[in-house]
């Protein structure tokens, strides 16, 4: 190793932190002598909708910053996302399906020599349940790319490669397969030997999601009795965690959506961070949470759900500080349908 | 889009942000997280953030004087940023003591295949952070430039406004004390090169 490598080594990578962009515009913004100045600040709030699916630079944008948004409750946003949840007419269909695109930085640096880089993968999943326990699971890889500018000059200099032998997709489950830049075919796959969901990592059929109760504290005890006896204590981000699940990765009725809601408004850890808008470019209320994801992950993850209040849906969720830098899952279709399972489309 | 093309020439967007000031939004959307990383790496977290805000401000402020032919915008933001860190030296010398000390957040993401490598240079750690430390700030700059930030000879002649043999002296200066403190030749005994910056 030489010096160079060593200074590197000495310096170390900046704790990844979702809201920092949108932090220091709001410090431009909020700088009233020098607004004059700054007239392109009004104009990023709209580039996050004009970017393409694959997006290299994180873009949870403020519409507003603190210190400009009237007194604004996080309380009171999960409150009024809970009576449009309560209002919505209880759905059904022959499959319950959620839709997501995910992107996350690959845990593996890659490159050779002074050439290192880390590289971002973006993929779709979609999920497919039936009442009576069938499941299929779909995925497309959109592929990967180098993550900061710093990585994409490295990954040149390493010679532009487009696929990575010997490193599998850190995604896909199945191993095997070879990281590549290219996106891949839509495949299909049924899924057996497990129930559709889970619940504070307990396994949970549509009959236990069916039959909690759908009164607030009822429901956040059902759910702490699930968590207590979980590893390591993990407590209460594993409660927001388990009752955020219940808005939109499961199929929860209207009242227990708006039950969920209600709980959530209460609970001491989960923050408020103002209006957010989502990697699609869609507004919404953020709101986070310290999460462990794994009973054996080392470190916490800090967890961001962009929420419609006006339609009460999750609109995407946002891991930061976890091995992988940053995952965001941003939710396309979650909902009954009566389409036919089948690989995922671009979105 | 191809993502192997620098998405649009960010020059020309600079240029046109001369009389559409909100195109300059993209050179803050497509540069703020590489800069941030540097400034945090050399100031810490705490402090990069006035420092980042301060650089992007400069630029804009600036952006009249920029000249494409002596640098591309990424590497002249470097610059900007590299000389406000400069007003900072107390600051950077606090977080150099705090690296030598502890490292790098324990936090930072992954890496667990590094630790090896890393717990044999652990013990290295403060010399390296004290040698860095004492550097002419001049020289610093140049070898965080290339270390952290990874600009070429050419890059940073155009980021700091120096001649291009300059930056190789500089370079060659600073990386020959941090090998000495590593446990390397002593640079005492060796021929000092004249800066001809």
């Amino acid at each position: 190793m030489d010096e160079l490598e060593k200074v590197r080594e000495l310096y170390g990578e900046p704790r990844p932190d979702p809201f920092l962009k949108a932090r220091v515009f709001g410090r431009l913004q909020a700088e009233p002598r020098r607004r004059r100045w700054l007239p392109w600040t009004v104009a990023l709030t709209g580039l996050a909708t004009a970017m393409t699916v694959v997006v290299i630079v994180a873009v949870l944008v403020p519409t507003t910053t603190a210190n400009r948004a009237p007194e604004i409750s996080g309380r009171s946003v999960l409150l009024a996302a809970a009576t449009q949840a309560e209002a919505d007419p209880a759905t059904t269909g022959a499959y319950w399906r959620v839709k997501k695109s995910h992107r996350r930085t690959h845990p593996e640096p890659l490159g050779k020599g002074q050439n290192r880089y880390r590289v971002v993968e973006s993929w779709l999943t979609e999920q497919w349940a039936t009442e009576d326990g069938r499941i299929w699971a779909g995925s497309r890889t959109l592929g990967a790319r180098p993550g900061s500018a710093a990585d994409s000059e490295a990954w040149r200099r390493d010679g532009s490669p487009s696929e990575w032998a010997g490193v599998a997709p850190s995604w896909s489950s199945s191993g095997g397969e070879t990281l590549s830049s290219s996106p891949g075919e839509g495949l299909l796959k049924p899924v057996t030997g497990r129930t559709a969901f889970s619940v504070a990592g307990r396994d949970m059929t549509f009959e236990q999601i069916r039959e909690l109760p759908a009164d607030p504290a009822a429901l956040k005890d059902r759910i702490s009795s699930m968590v207590r006896g979980a590893p390591r204590g993990s407590d209460s981000g594993v409660l927001a965690d388990a009752l955020s699940g219940l808005l939109w990765s499961k199929p929860s009725s209207p009242e227990v959506r708006a039950a969920a809601y209600r709980a959530l408004a209460e609970l001491p850890n989960v923050r408020y961070l103002g209006t957010a808008r989502d990697e699609r470019g869609r507004k919404g209320a953020a709101f986070s949470f310290t999460v462990r994801t794994s009973p054996t992950a080392p470190a916490l993850v800090q967890r961001t759900l962009i929420i419609d209040v006006a339609s009460s849906r999750v609109l995407s969720s946002t891991d930061a500080g976890g091995p992988g830098e940053e995952e965001v899952e941003v939710v396309l279709e979650a909902g009954w349908t009566d389409d036919k399972p089948a690989p995922p489309s671009l979105p | 889009m191809s993502w192997t093309d620098r998405p649009a020439d960010d020059a020309e967007v600079l240029r046109l942000s001369l009389v559409e000031s909100e195109r300059f939004s993209a050179i803050f959307d497509l540069h703020f997280h590489e800069i941030h990383r540097y400034v945090a790496q050399r100031l810490g977290a705490d402090s990069a953030e006035d420092v980042v805000a301060e650089t992007f401000l400069t630029a804009f402020r600036k952006r009249a004087l920029y000249d494409p032919s002596r640098a591309g915008v990424r590497a002249w933001l470097y610059g900007i940023a590299t000389n406000l860190i400069g007003k900072q030296r107390r600051v950077e010398v606090r977080t150099l003591r705090a690296l030598g000390r502890h490292g790098p957040d324990p936090d930072s993401p992954g890496h667990e295949e590094q630790v090896a490598a890393r717990v044999s240079a652990e013990s290295l750690r403060p010399s390296l952070a004290t040698a860095l430390a004492g550097l002419h700030r001049r020289d610093r700059d140049v070898l965080l430039l290339v270390a952290l930030a990874g600009l070429s000879h050419e890059e940073i002649s155009g980021a700091l406004g120096i001649p291009y043999g300059t930056v190789g002296s500089r370079l060659n200066r600073a990386r020959r004390k941090l090998r000495a403190a590593l446990g390397g030749t002593n640079p005492m005994l060796e021929p000092e090169e004249t800066d001809r910056g």
